[in-house]
Parts: structure tokens; C-alpha cells; sequence
């Protein structure tokens, strides 16, 4: 691990290739920092996660929507945000419950935000109904990875 | 080359009531819904009682991949049949754990077929 200070903003359209694009963008930014395999691991599947939630609900599938990521590094300490202007949640601590899930039909499972909040430090989402959402983790570069819970 | 390449790409294999899938590379929302039509698809036929799904090529999987999965679990129970996993690596491993795919999949260590 080498601490670094970084940054980076990213916006591209809310589509599902995306999705694989911002976890090797996410991985390339983190190359600088050198952290273990197992951290970045983490933080693709969170950012994956993240980004998914975009695609499938802020924007409900709507192609001409944008998602914004921004990731910061210095201390020893990633800082990434996933932002989006779509339609946004009403109930976070809601949406947030393990297994909570609008779209059971579409094969959606409800873990997107566990699995953020298992392989993150810090995940704190704020969101406007009608305005977006913005899903703000931290993550610790030099800290061994977690166990599965 | 060609037989090797024939062999990094076999992607389907019956034998008896057993559908093997050699999933490969990252499943995440966009492709797990790709995976979903094929494996549905090839599912019609209604003498496959076990779908084993390979993983030794998958390098990534997120909670769609989990969902993808779930499916196809309904889709072989509600026929009496069941669904395998083989050659899962260490960050699959622990999405499976997570999503608690353990307790209604059997998982085999080596790959399947092997």
C-alpha cells in the first residue's frame, strides 16, 4: 500500500455495460495505491453494487440517465461516490434492510446495499425523491480484508 | 489451437438429465440477465433434472449474479430437480456464503466434469 492523494469524476450514461466499466475504472484508480488484491475486490464488488442500483431503479432502465462517480484518495483512505438524478428512494433505512427489494419479478435480491455495507467502512446514502440519490463509502486501503458475514 | 480453443469455450454440456454451464468471466446485473434467457432457454427441455453451473472461469460475481442463481434454483425445484455449483474462487465462494446459497446449493469442489 502506497499513501497517495488522488482524485478522480467520472459520468457516464446509466447503462448496464457501465456497470463493468466503472469497476475496472474504480480497480485503475486504485492501481496508484497498490493496496491488497482482496481490498480492491471489495470495493469493485460495492462500486458494482452501487452502480447496478443506478441503472436498475434511479433510472429504471432509461438510457439518457447519467451516473456520476467521484473517488478520492489520501491517507490511506478511499473516498467513492455514486451519484445519480433519477427518481430517488423515499425510505433509505428501508431500502437499506437486507432483502428489501422492489423488483423480486426482475430477479433483484435486495443485498446491493449489505453487500456495500459489508465490504465498506462507511456507506451513507442520501436521497431527494425525484431528485437522486447519492451513495457516499469509505474504505480503509491498508486494513486487512474483511471476513464474510 | 483448435482444439484447445474449442475447450476455453465449451460453454454447454448434457450428459443424461445433467445441463452443465461453464459460466465465465464477470456476472453482474448485465450479464446475469444475458445468462438468464440462455439458461432458461435451454431449460425447455424438461428431461434436465440437474443444472450444474461451473464457476471455475468466473472471476467476479455481485448480489445479480446471487439473483441469477435464485432463479434458476425455483426454476429446477418447481420440477423436482436440483441446481450444483462446482470450482468456486474465493471471492464467488463468499458471495455465495453472503447470499446464503450454501444451504440450497450443493457445492462441489472440483470443476465440474473434471
Amino acid at each position: 500500500m502506497r499513501r497517495m492523494n488522488n482524485h478522480m469524476e467520472l459520468t457516464f450514461p446509466a447503462i448496464a455495460p457501465n456497470e463493468a466499466f466503472a469497476r475496472m475504472a474504480i480497480s485503475a484508480f486504485l492501481v496508484s495505491a497498490d493496496p491488497p488484491v482482496s481490498i480492491v475486490a471489495e470495493v469493485r464488488t460495492a462500486v458494482s453494487e452501487a452502480v447496478t442500483n443506478a441503472v436498475v431503479h434511479a433510472y429504471q432502465g432509461a438510457p439518457e440517465g447519467a451516473v456520476t462517480m467521484r473517488a478520492a484518495l489520501g491517507g490511506g483512505l478511499l473516498r467513492v461516490e455514486i451519484e445519480d438524478a433519477g427518481c430517488g428512494i423515499e425510505d433509505v433505512p428501508r431500502a437499506m434492510e437486507p432483502l428489501f427489494t422492489t423488483r423480486p419479478d426482475e430477479e433483484r435480491t435486495g443485498l446491493g446495499f449489505s453487500l456495500m455495507q459489508s465490504f465498506m467502512d462507511a456507506v451513507r446514502v442520501t436521497s431527494r425523491p425525484g431528485r437522486g440519490t447519492r451513495v457516499a463509502m469509505e474504505k480503509r486501503l491498508d486494513a486487512p480484508a474483511r471476513e464474510a458475514t | 489451437m483448435g482444439a484447445k480453443s474449442d475447450v476455453e469455450t465449451k460453454r454447454w454440456r448434457r450428459q443424461g438429465d445433467t445441463l452443465t454451464v461453464y459460466l465465465a468471466g464477470e456476472i453482474d446485473h448485465c450479464q446475469a440477465e444475458r445468462l438468464r434467457e440462455e439458461i432458461e432457454e435451454r431449460l425447455r427441455d424438461a428431461s434436465v433434472r440437474c443444472l450444474r453451473l461451473d464457476f471455475s472461469r468466473v472471476s467476479f460475481m455481485d448480489s445479480s449474479g446471487i439473483g441469477m442463481i435464485i432463479g434458476r434454483y425455483k426454476t429446477m425445484t418447481a420440477r423436482g430437480g436440483r441446481v450444483t455449483a462446482c470450482a468456486l474462487k474465493p471471492p464467488v465462494d463468499r458471495l455465495f456464503r453472503m447470499g446464503g446459497l450454501h444451504k440450497i446449493i450443493a457445492i462441489e469442489e472440483e470443476r465440474c466434469g473434471a
